[in-house]
């Protein structure tokens, strides 16, 4: 065995970025009638899962504020990632084991929903309305969680390996 | 052996000559049907020729379209004026730079743009920008070469508008769905779907008298005032270049 190309905090150097330009360019063909996965939760799901809380907390918070930048309204989805974060962190231990890839999916799932779900907290603190995008949430959870057992599997399997090359 | 009887029956050209007029029949049945019912048409209009309208409601008719079209003659003269004249003042109100849009997100929490052109180019803060038929939103932030974009249709979007021949004013209220809602500040408005909405002379943050969209649907039980929906001029999803007013 060789040595991997990327160290994991390359790859999630690169793979943050990525989302990042993917958020931006949101492609038609990454869309299913016009509604687009929740890139985000899909990235940061298989990262806590393997690295941790800590560490899970972290590339939340990091990827949380990229993303507020990116949208000019004043929305936050820092606090959120930060405790997705924690939260899918605490799979890591073998207390509580991914038993099968629908748990991936169930954690896509209600990750998404809280993502959306701050979200309208917020607009509905700052007493605006935007109600037609509670359906949205609703198709883009289901997306993600139909996304995310194919998609984050693989991923695990990615950072497992690096983690376990790099060793922790 | 029996089967062959059978055909030899069915086929037997003594009871094919005893019942010709049923082929006969089901022959011009199929030819009715390929004409699709030619002949049929053909002789009712003969059949009921007698009743036919007369001459006196068909003259009737060829005044009243003739009418019809004088007054859409002068209404598109009007129309045809005032956009002259509309277009006009806007050539005459500043520098419009054309920029790209390179990113869209138009669906969730937030409408915005990004374009491809910032301030190396005088994009500022605040800059009104369009799309062909009408306004798009205003500039909300700007990097050196990309400025973005907040829609109407965000629901931090507020705009003061009129509709035409300020008939009545209202707020523009983005809602995160393609059509903003439109709110007016009067409590008797006479409004009606198809009704041009424009930018109001009110609004200090857009210049006045830019075509914003149509009225869609108009809800008059609304309290304290009635409301609308609004059906943008200029297609967002569609758009790839814009116009910013430098």
């Amino acid at each position: 065995m060789g040595n991997l190309p990327l160290s994991r905090y390359q790859a999630l150097f690169i793979s943050g970025l990525l989302l990042l330009f993917l958020s931006l360019a949101s492609p038609w063909w990454l869309k299913l009638n016009g509604v687009s996965p929740s890139w985000v939760v899909l990235w940061l799901l298989p990262w806590a899962v393997v690295e941790g809380p800590l560490a899970g907390a972290l590339a939340g918070f990091g990827i949380g504020v990229l993303l507020d930048s990116l949208q000019g309204s004043g929305l936050t989805a820092v606090p959120v990632l930060v405790l997705l974060g924690l939260w899918w962190g605490q799979f890591v231990s073998s207390r509580r084991p991914l038993e099968r890839s629908t748990t991936l999916g169930l954690l896509a799932l209600l990750g998404s929903l809280l993502l959306n779900g701050s979200y309208a907290l917020q607009l509905y603190w700052r007493g605006q309305s935007a109600f037609a995008a509670w359906q949205l949430s609703l198709a883009q959870a289901l997306f993600t969680a139909l996304l995310a057992p194919m998609i984050c599997s693989l991923l695990v399997l990615f950072w497992r390996r690096r983690s376990l090359r790099h060793g922790r | 052996m029996a089967l062959g009887r059978r055909l030899r029956r069915l086929l037997d050209l003594r009871s094919l000559l005893v019942h010709w007029p049923w082929l006969v029949l089901l022959l011009a049945l199929g030819l009715v049907r390929l004409s699709k019912g030619a002949a049929v048409v053909d002789l009712y209009a003969l059949l009921s020729r007698p009743f036919w309208p007369g001459t006196a409601q068909s003259e009737w008719l060829r005044q009243a379209q003739h009418l019809e079209d004088q007054q859409k003659i002068s209404l598109l003269q009007g129309q045809l004026n005032q956009l002259k004249a509309d277009s006009a003042l806007r050539e005459q109100q500043g520098d419009w730079l054309t920029a790209a849009v390179i990113s869209r997100r138009t669906e969730g929490w937030w409408q915005q743009l990004e374009l491809g052109a910032g301030s190396l180019e005088g994009l500022h803060y605040g800059a009104v920008v369009t799309g062909p038929g009408g306004v798009l939103g205003r500039i909300a932030s700007v990097t050196p070469s990309t400025a973005r974009v907040t829609l109407l249709t965000d629901p931090s979007s507020r705009v003061g508008v009129t509709l035409k021949g300020s008939r009545g004013q209202g707020l523009l209220v983005g809602e995160g769905t393609s059509r903003p809602r439109l709110r007016f500040l009067d409590k008797d408005v006479e409004v009606q779907p198809g009704d041009v909405v424009l930018t109001s002379a009110a609004s200090s943050l857009y210049p006045a008298n830019l075509i914003v969209g149509v009225v869609q649907t108009v809800n008059s039980q609304a309290l304290p005032a009635p409301d609308a929906l609004v059906q943008l001029a200029a297609p967002v999803d569609a758009i790839d270049w814009v116009r910013v007013l430098r």
